[in-house]
């Protein structure tokens, strides 16, 4: 019993790093940009929907709408602010890591400041856990994660397929040269890729207010994962990212069936060494390896 | 007053050390480590042991440091580095979220989060450093010598070799530089050689545990890089001082909670980061010189 | 005709393929000493890729590569480098933090320890190697200068002394000439010529059709992967049907 109940939690967990993952893969993906303050979004929009539906007590719709919108802003103003100057310079990988970790920690420390810096929760009807069967507890809010980020999936899967915005996204990082020729700017591409890629972590960070709980650190918590499930996933690929959030969210929650709780973190870091050594390209990915 | 800042020049020239060996490897390398912070725990908790359970004076424990500290740099190089950066990025960033479970959880090597006390003072040639005035006449000496070792390497053809790689490693391995196995011994020299830092500091405070060794002083290190001066000599030193002494002067500004002068550090050098990347990612010591240097 | 020179390199059957398109098909063709051989082909025809191959950055997926009667295949990239392979590429690829000089010294340390061999008198000696290297292609008063601060020019001369610094007996050279204005393309042409007459093959992927003529001994004609002809530029640039296919006019 206690291994079902694991691995529903893990199915809860791994719902919520694949919508983040996938949010980070895409921005990656599209625009080649290493955008470490992903992390920075999701804490951003954590602490705006606890606020706005804890604390304001507003209705949860709106508070989504207020999180999706300032993370939308931040992406973007990221994009057009940051990276973009970065590129016209030279735009080196370091340049813009650096760039966007300074960021991560402005953010990080000015949440803190604003907000406070202890762990905040949400608690809802919905978290709550119900018991179904003998020592089985489910929270109605892990079948609203899982629907979650199935929806998102099929609507971003329709997105990037169906409309000329989504095919120009996947084109945008093959062949930017071509996107011109079908009547698309790049640049503003990438604005869609890091709105669309940054609205991703809403659902994953409102999910987290109300299971887990906040801190000003979970930003930089997620982007490891994130990071990581692109890797394991396969750099390239937006199903590979998903697949490995849901992956590191399993097995973090199911090695808390042998392991002490410290090292069930540990556990994510081990998947990525194994997947770095042995199979870089990650599951469904094209390798990187040096030219 | 005198106390407290000889104290500061003790923590300035360790973290100095830290930052001028990380700037060895993302300076003139282009690599990626956020893993610092944990040779620096390598090196402290090492050198503990050393003095603790096998007597072992400054030399010994600072050999062994660096050896340790080599060795796992080389698990962590090997498979990484035959990829590309992002992977070194987040292999490193895995690397270092681990240490920090093995020094919390491994009671027998690190005390577990407790930590190691009472490490006694350190012992060179039957001299015992035991005042902070001591210990900061030694911590200077190591950095000059620290300084002194990554000079000749970046001066010569291997910091050639690791400067056509930052620079071009598609350009560099077509002209016959085995990549993977320069790469490989840069980050063995940084990371033991930022186990010194680790002795010293272990010593000096004759008290360690994890809370030195976390992710946050390894990104403090990466800001010290960055914000002095990637690919100088000085420019770690000098960002290494911004940051340290930072603090300290907000501590003077009136009407800043004392409470939240942690984070507003922090705010202040993560926006520093960003804009000089932006305007100057030559860091603030290429400020004084024009453009057009070679580095 | 005097005796064929000797084969210095060799492709055998040289086939790699992209999600199931060949980008090199079959490609056996051979390099001789003295001889500058040029590829020539419209876009996309796997002429560059084909000096992926030979250089090691590229596996083939099938055929082989023999250099200097040894095969190739499956070496690293450094390791064929240090057999005597060298390249430039279209965006030469040159170290722009460094100085001149640096870049070219750069080529001459192939040791991968802190330290490189044979102590004082080596370094003198690849010191020396740079410096004439530099002289040849007329950097020297440049050599303290930060190479991305060069002109064009200079820095395609750059890339150049790299080349001539390293000791590569075969120099694989893409579009070498685009952009360079005429004096300096008569003193390229003429680097090569020494080049050639020490004995070094060299392999040209060009466009510009004066180039070709200018230069070369053989040209080889690539189009999708595949080699459509080789021989002599006269007969090679006067085939009508080779010029509709560069011009893009009829697929082969």
């Amino acid at each position: 019993m206690l291994l079902l109940q694991l691995l529903i939690n893990g199915l809860q967990l791994g719902a919520i790093y694949a919508l983040t993952a996938v949010g980070f893969a895409l921005i990656f993906g599209s625009t080649r940009i290493f955008h470490v303050a992903h992390g920075a979004a999701f804490t951003i929009a954590a602490y705006l929907f606890w606020w706005s539906f804890s604390k304001l007590q507003w209705h949860w719709l709106p508070a989504l709408l207020l999180a999706s919108a300032a993370v939308i802003a931040f992406g973007v103003a990221m994009e057009r602010w940051i990276y973009r100057p970065i590129q016209r310079h030279e735009g080196a990988f370091f340049t813009v890591f650096i760039a966007a970790f300074g960021m991560q920690i402005v953010v990080q420390n000015a949440v803190g400041t604003v907000f406070g810096r202890g762990f905040e929760t949400v608690s809802v009807a919905l978290s709550r856990a119900v018991p179904i069967a003998t020592g089985l507890y489910v929270a109605p809010v892990a079948l609203v994660a899982i629907g979650a980020a199935l929806v998102c999936f099929v609507a971003l899967a329709w997105f990037l397929t169906r409309t000329q915005v989504g095919t120009g996204l996947r084109a945008l990082s093959d062949n930017p040269d071509l996107v011109r020729v079908f009547g698309l700017d790049p640049t503003r591409l990438s604005q869609v890729a890091f709105a669309l890629g940054s609205a991703l972590v809403v659902p994953g960070a409102a999910l987290t207010a109300v299971t887990q709980g906040i801190n000003p650190n979970i930003g930089a918590h997620i982007m490891l994962i994130s990071l990581a499930a692109t890797i394991v996933g396969g750099i390239g690929s937006l199903t590979g990212a998903a697949c490995g959030g849901l992956l590191l969210g399993l097995a973090e929650s199911l090695a808390l069936w042998k392991l002490d709780a410290q090292w069930s973190e540990g556990v994510t870091f081990v998947i990525l060494f194994v997947f770095i050594i042995f199979r870089p390209a990650g599951f469904l990915g094209r390798p990187l390896g040096t030219k | 007053m005198l106390a407290y800042l000889t104290n500061l020049a003790v923590l300035i020239s360790i973290n100095a050390i830290l930052a001028v060996t990380l700037n060895f490897v993302l300076g003139y390398a282009g690599i990626f480590s956020m893993a610092h912070a944990v040779f620096f725990g390598v090196g402290a908790y090492t050198a503990a042991v050393v003095a603790i359970k096998l007597g072992g004076g400054l030399l010994l424990a600072t050999g062994a440091g660096m050896a340790v500290a080599a060795l796992i740099s080389l698990a962590l190089a090997l498979p990484a580095l035959r990829v590309r950066g992002e992977y070194f990025v987040a292999a490193s960033l895995g690397l270092q979220m681990l240490a920090i479970t093995v020094f919390s959880e491994w009671k027998a090597f690190t005390g577990g989060i407790g930590g190691i006390t009472n490490i006694p003072p350190a012992r060179l040639f039957g001299f015992e450093f035991a005042t902070p005035a001591q210990y900061l006449v030694l911590t200077l000496l190591c950095l000059a010598a620290v300084l002194a070792i990554v000079r000749l390497l970046v001066r010569g053809s291997f910091g050639r070799s690791l400067k056509a790689i930052r620079d071009n490693e598609t350009a560099a391995a077509t002209y016959g530089k085995n990549v993977a196995v320069v790469k490989t011994i840069a980050v063995a020299v940084s990371s033991s050689l930022a186990a010194v830092a680790g002795s010293l500091y272990a010593f000096y405070m004759s008290f360690v545990n994890v809370e030195s060794f976390v992710l946050d002083t390894s990104v403090l290190l990466i800001a010290m890089v960055v914000i002095g001066g990637v690919a100088t000599l000085t420019g770690p030193i000098v960002g290494t001082m911004l940051i340290l002494l930072l603090p300290a002067a907000l501590s003077y500004l009136p009407g800043l909670p004392s409470t939240e002068i942690g984070s507003i550090q922090q705010i202040v050098y993560g926006a520093a980061m960003v804009l000089l990347m932006i305007f100057r990612p030559g860091g603030v010591w290429s400020l004084r010189r024009g453009q057009g240097q070679t580095r | 005709m005097s005796s064929p020179a000797q084969i210095l390199l060799e492709t055998h059957g040289l086939t790699v393929s992209f999600g199931g398109l060949k980008a090199v098909d079959n490609v056996s063709l051979a390099l001789r000493a003295g001889i500058v051989t040029t590829l020539v082909g419209p876009n996309g025809a796997g002429k560059t890729t084909l000096f992926n191959l030979i250089t090691g950055h590229l596996a083939p997926h099938a055929g082989d590569v023999r250099w200097l009667g040894r095969s190739i295949r499956g070496l690293p990239h450094w390791r064929i480098a240090r057999d005597g392979i060298g390249r430039t590429f279209q965006d030469l690829k040159l170290f722009d933090h460094m100085s001149v000089l640096e870049n070219v010294l750069a080529v001459t340390e192939r040791g991968a320890w802190l330290w490189q061999t044979g102590g004082k008198a080596g370094a003198t000696e690849r010191l020396l190697r740079a410096e004439s290297a530099l002289e040849a292609v007329g950097l020297v008063d440049r050599r303290l200068m930060r190479a991305l601060d060069l002109a064009y020019a200079e820095r395609k001369f750059l890339s150049v002394a790299r080349l001539l610094a390293s000791g590569a007996r075969l120099w694989l050279l893409d579009e070498p000439a685009s952009g360079l204005d005429p004096r300096s393309y008569e003193r390229f042409l003429s680097l090569l010529r020494s080049q050639v007459k020490r004995g070094s093959t060299i392999c040209i992927i060009e466009h510009n059709l004066d180039i070709v003529h200018g230069i070369s001994d053989r040209i080889v004609f690539l189009d999708q992967g595949r080699v459509l002809a080789e021989g002599e530029p006269k007969s090679i640039l006067s085939d009508p049907n080779l010029a509709a296919i560069y011009f893009g006019e009829r697929a082969a």
